[in-house]
């Protein structure tokens, strides 16, 4: 990198107060916003900010002047410009007054601005929806009421995923002429379920079940996303045995993910004495469920 | 990409009143869906160019104002420009 003295253009023994004046200059001249068109402002805008902030800080520029670090204090690299963003379509703040006049009186401009104005499409509109757990699964139609009034229907496709948008084409602000509105972007916040949970095209269900249900075997009306069906349990189920609904879970291309359904056995909650006069008499040998922990 | 007004905040190293202070000129122009403040990626470049004005090049308020709709003339008058350069090229392409 180059002097920093020279870069500003100050004489070494320039005061802060000259060093403060002479960067406001040349920054005015340089920032990439105030040279939109001018592509090589912002590597010299750069060296400029870089120069002004080694030379305003008293100890670098001692440092510096020193030699003990040398001019290479870089500058945090800017993401981006405004005037990266103004030229795109649609820019809220962009004014034609700079032209009007002419457009106003040239027949040839005014035909091109009023095809511009024709063709520019309207600004999309941003929305969120929250979407019960079973309306994401099974599909579903939402009404939006809009701040600015009326009412915007959402359908929503089975099998929506988690913080998907929507696009809903045309729906968004119309057009400043005579071009297609803006389109709305619906984000999809889905509300959790008190027993459901979703993994991929699969949902996840920890279903209840009692001692005798699962040490006998049962057929157990069981909840699905689409109503309860009969799941068999086989004899010899313990808590924690994981049993397949076969294309009960979430819609997919081409058929629909599992239900698969954990059981998890629950005690009675309310003391039973005859429960305990049997547990207390009944004692198998080789019942010891912690074996492979403590060994 | 919709930025809320707290992330807005803390990406342009703002505090509050002042962003008030610069929608309230009109300096910046969010969108309001759902009665909450949304703003876009060119919010931000634009909050962070009043920044560079006020802080780094020593314009005062008054400036700001003043310079943002030259500003916006200039990339009004850009996209112009653009217009009529792409609809001489389509007419001359037509002519040859």
């Amino acid at each position: 990198m180059q002097d920093p003295y020279e870069i500003l253009g100050v004489a070494r023994a320039a005061t802060q107060d000259e060093i403060r004046k002479a960067y406001h200059r040349l920054a005015k001249k340089l920032h990439p916003d105030l040279n939109p068109g001018d592509k090589s402002s912002e590597n010299r805008f750069k060296e400029v900010a870089s120069a002004y902030d080694l030379l305003s800080d008293d100890e670098k520029r001692r440092r510096f002047d020193s030699g003990e670090i040398d001019a290479s204090g870089a500058e945090a690299p800017r993401e981006k410009y405004y005037r990266d963003y103004a030229g795109a379509n649609g820019q809220a703040y962009e004014s034609r007054s700079g032209y009007a006049d002419f457009a106003d009186t040239d027949d040839f401009l005014a035909e091109i601005f009023r095809r511009q104005a024709r063709r520019a499409r309207g600004s999309d509109l941003h929305y969120s929806l929250g979407v019960d757990f079973l309306d994401a699964v099974n599909g579903a139609t939402k009404r939006i009421t809009l701040p600015e009034g009326g009412s915007l229907d959402v359908t929503i496709t089975a099998g929506l995923q988690q913080g998907q948008v929507l696009r809903l084409r045309g729906k968004g602000a119309p057009s400043p002429g005579d071009g297609e509105a803006g389109d709305a972007l619906v984000e999809i916040s889905i509300h959790p379920h008190p027993f459901f949970t979703r993994h991929g095209d699969n949902i996840h269900l920890d279903l209840p079940v009692t001692f005798a249900e699962a040490v006998l075997g049962a057929e157990i009306k069981t909840p699905t996303p689409d109503g309860p069906v009969i799941l068999t349990a086989p004899k010899g189920s313990n808590s924690g045995t994981v049993l397949r609904l076969k294309g009960k879970g979430v819609p997919r291309v081409g058929g629909r993910g599992d239900l698969m359904v954990k059981l998890k056995i629950m005690a009675p909650t309310e003391p039973d004495s005859e429960l305990e006069a049997f547990l207390t008499a009944w004692a198998p040998t080789n019942y010891q469920p912690r074996r492979d922990m403590l060994s | 990409m919709i930025i809320n007004r707290l992330e807005f905040l803390a990406r342009a190293d703002l505090d509050g009143r002042t962003l008030d202070a610069w929608i309230e000129e009109e300096w910046l122009l969010p969108s309001r869906p759902e009665d909450e403040l949304a703003f876009s990626e060119a919010d931000l470049a634009r909050a962070r160019l009043i920044r560079d004005l006020t802080d780094r090049l020593g314009v005062n308020a008054e400036g700001v104002g003043v310079a943002l709709h030259l500003l916006d003339q200039i990339h009004g008058l850009r996209r112009a420009m653009a217009e009529v350069l792409a609809t001489i090229h389509r007419q001359s392409h037509r002519s040859d």
